[in-house]
């Protein structure tokens, strides 16, 4: 799980405005226009507004809203499926905005490959050939490319239905299909829009336990588009949170969760069971333990099994372990506050 | 004294209406007018529409409606030989692959044609019915002695679908990648449909010789390329966009996305189209009898001409037996293809 840190994209002062002259919109909005305003006096839709966002190497990084956020917009400005209207978008420290057809074609075909939420399968191929696309685009030939996409259909689940249409799957089995597609393309990257959306709740959570799975392994560097918060707490490794097209706040997930900055994402964590989605390490006292304890609990641990482990009773305080080495205390009375949502407001 | 004499002298104009009072001859009516003698005061009640050949009575620089289907057709006249260098020679392959197809078609012993036809017949529908039904149809035509003139009706319309297939298509892709050419061409379509096929035939008339298969055969193209072009731009506007950002995100090329994606999914509607094209090649071809067309046309137009009621029923049966056999057969492939995508 220790990778380097290193920023693989970088977006910097994103603006996407719809309309008829973006580049005017673009001055009344620096300027300080807001966007129903935008709207109303001079017919612009403002989709982005300085958006600033680093994707670290061969994490998870979540973008979060609500539809009409702009967070589907903004997923398709890292591969220039939309052109922005100004800003910056940093690939390895190069501004792909500059780059040409052409290049911008080989980023596409090598290093960034796209889940989507509709599927969007071939239809008229089969499902070997659909996980082969990304290959077969690039030139190669199938008898080269059919080992690489059966392999990819087995580790998602597939074996075997290499010959069947898309059609005949079941919606589950097609984005699976969509998953091999783009793993097979072999990228760094692969950026998820609503991967899982169109997916019922059950085989949502499959997918999601997929998609860990396979990044224990790969380690891709991962864009993950969602309107669910507990999906996005499950999967996000940095969390960006975004309304009305500009970044409310973004962190680690349980960061954003005990510490709020706006009554936006108040409103947003207050229904969630936070006692699941909060681990011990966001809430333990870090350094040496001094005095008795009750047991030893592991950080990565939710509050729910401490609570469980505890019996209910307030005294207790257990040793937090990661691995082998003590790294802090856990109080249960610090857990109990913890599961009391914290207003920005009153902090 | 005519009626909008009045105008004339009010604004003016007098003098240069004078000018140019080289009269032409005389119309019918005013040679009538003339014979009955005076010329009366026209009553409000019978003025007239302050028409071309009204003012014209009134200033005789003015010129008459005559004036102006006599120019169109000495403008038609002055550009037909220029016209003729340009396209007679694009043309000329058009009478050739008529000629080589009608001679093919009707030359060739009978049992060899038929043959061949049933097994295009089953490469294109895969269904033994189909070929069943297409034999029953050919022997039924050839048992009352149409075998001739429905191979030869059949021969031009493989001819001109062929070549609306092959002109079409590529024109309906570009107006499905371009908005502007999609505004350009649909008033060409639009055109096209609408005018009723007798017009278009009379400028054909002056054009080409009518000895030259040519001559109906684009008659009959310029009628029944319109729903493949149009069906062809529409279906591949209709692919659904999220397979074309797919394809757009696997860094696809222009090219491959319309090789490999658009066309692909878009020919059910292509087929549609071509099944259009065909059935309407076929209305064409009766027509086109009017100006040489050889087929079960001819009969239809002999039925008609000398009112030989039965030589022109059964030859109208003869086409409805060919427009259902090439409607099944088309029909039948194109439900192939939309069975191999059915989840569209």
């Amino acid at each position: 799980m220790e990778k380097t840190n290193d920023i693989k994209v970088s977006i910097r002062h994103l603006y996407k405005i719809f309309g008829a002259d973006p580049q005017a919109a673009l001055a009344h909005v620096k300027a300080g226009v807001g966007k129903p305003e935008l709207l109303e006096t001079y017919n612009h839709v403002l989709g982005l507004q300085d958006i600033n966002v680093d994707i670290r190497e061969g994490r998870i990084t979540v973008i979060m809203g609500l539809s009409g956020s702009g967070k589907s917009t903004l997923i398709r400005h890292l591969n220039r499926l939309i052109e922005p209207t100004a800003g910056e978008v940093l690939f390895d420290g190069e501004n792909i905005l500059e780059w040409n057809d052409a290049r911008i074609r080989d980023l596409r075909r090598k290093n960034m490959s796209m889940v989507f939420q509709k599927f969007a399968l071939l239809p008229h191929r089969t499902v070997l050939e659909n996980a082969g696309m990304a290959l077969a685009t690039r030139g190669v030939a199938r008898q080269e490319y059919q080992a690489e996409a059966t392999r990819w259909l087995d580790r998602v689940g597939l074996q075997g239905l290499g010959d069947q249409y898309p059609h005949q799957l079941s919606g589950g089995m097609q984005q699976r299909v969509g998953i091999a597609r783009a793993l097979a393309s072999n990228s760094d990257i692969m950026l998820m829009d609503e991967a899982f959306s169109a997916l019922d709740p059950l085989i949502r959570t499959d997918m999601q336990d997929l998609l860990l799975e396979l990044q224990a392994e790969l380690h891709k560097t991962i864009v993950f588009i969602t309107h669910d918060l507990d999906e996005a707490l499950k999967l996000a490794d940095h969390l960006v949170i975004l309304n009305d097209g500009a970044v409310v706040q973004q962190g680690e997930p349980q960061h954003i969760l005990l510490h709020p900055n706006d009554p936006y994402i108040e409103d947003f964590v207050a229904d969630i069971n936070r006692a699941r989605v909060l681990r011990v390490r966001s809430i333990m006292r870090e350094g040496e333990i001094d005095g008795a304890f009750s047991g030893d609990v592991d950080h990565e641990a939710n509050l729910e099994s401490v609570i469980a482990r505890a019996e209910g009773a307030l005294d207790r305080r257990y040793r937090v372990m990661r691995g082998e080495t003590p790294v802090g205390v856990l109080e249960m009375p610090d857990l109990m506050r913890a599961l009391v949502p914290r207003r920005a407001s009153a902090a | 004294m005519a009626t909008y004499d009045w105008f004339f002298d009010s604004v003016g104009l007098r003098g240069w209406c004078d000018e140019g009072g080289a009269d032409g001859p005389m119309t019918m009516a005013d040679l009538l007018a003339k014979t009955r003698g005076q010329e009366t005061e026209t009553s409000l009640w019978d003025v007239p529409f302050p028409s071309l050949d009204a003012l014209h009575d009134s200033c005789k620089a003015v010129p008459q409606s005559r004036d102006l289907t006599q120019g169109l057709e000495a403008g038609f006249l002055g550009i037909r030989d220029a016209l003729r260098v340009v396209i007679d020679p694009l043309t000329q392959p058009l009478s050739w692959m008529l000629r080589e197809m009608l001679s093919l078609m009707t030359q060739s012993p009978w049992w060899i044609v038929i043959p061949v036809l049933l097994v295009i017949v089953w490469a294109v529908a895969r269904s033994w019915k189909i070929v069943g039904f297409i034999a029953l149809m050919i022997g039924l035509l050839a048992f009352v002695d149409h075998y001739h003139e429905a191979m030869q009706t059949l021969a031009i319309i493989f001819v001109c679908a062929a070549v609306c297939v092959i002109v079409g298509v590529p024109i309906g892709i570009a107006m499905s990648r371009s908005d502007r050419m999609q505004r350009m061409v649909i008033p060409v379509l639009d055109m096209l449909q609408t005018l009723p096929p007798f017009v278009y035939l009379i400028p054909l008339i002056f054009l080409f010789s009518v000895t030259e298969p040519k001559l109906y055969g684009i008659a009959i193209i310029l009628y029944a390329i319109v729903p493949v072009v149009r069906l062809t731009d529409l279906g591949i506007r209709l692919v659904d966009k999220d397979v074309i950002e797919a394809a757009d995100a696997f860094g696809m090329t222009n090219r491959q996305k319309l090789f490999g994606v658009q066309i692909p999914l878009a020919l059910p509607n292509i087929m549609a189209g071509v099944n259009q094209t065909i059935m309407m090649s076929l209305a064409m071809v009766v027509i086109a009898s009017l100006v040489s067309a050889p087929g079960l046309g001819v009969l239809v137009l002999r039925g008609i001409r000398n009112l030989e009621l039965g030589v022109g029923l059964v030859a109208g049966f003869g086409i409805v037996v060919l427009a259902i056999g090439l409607d099944r057969v088309t029909k039948a492939s194109l439900a192939r293809i939309d069975a191999s995508q059915a989840n569209r």
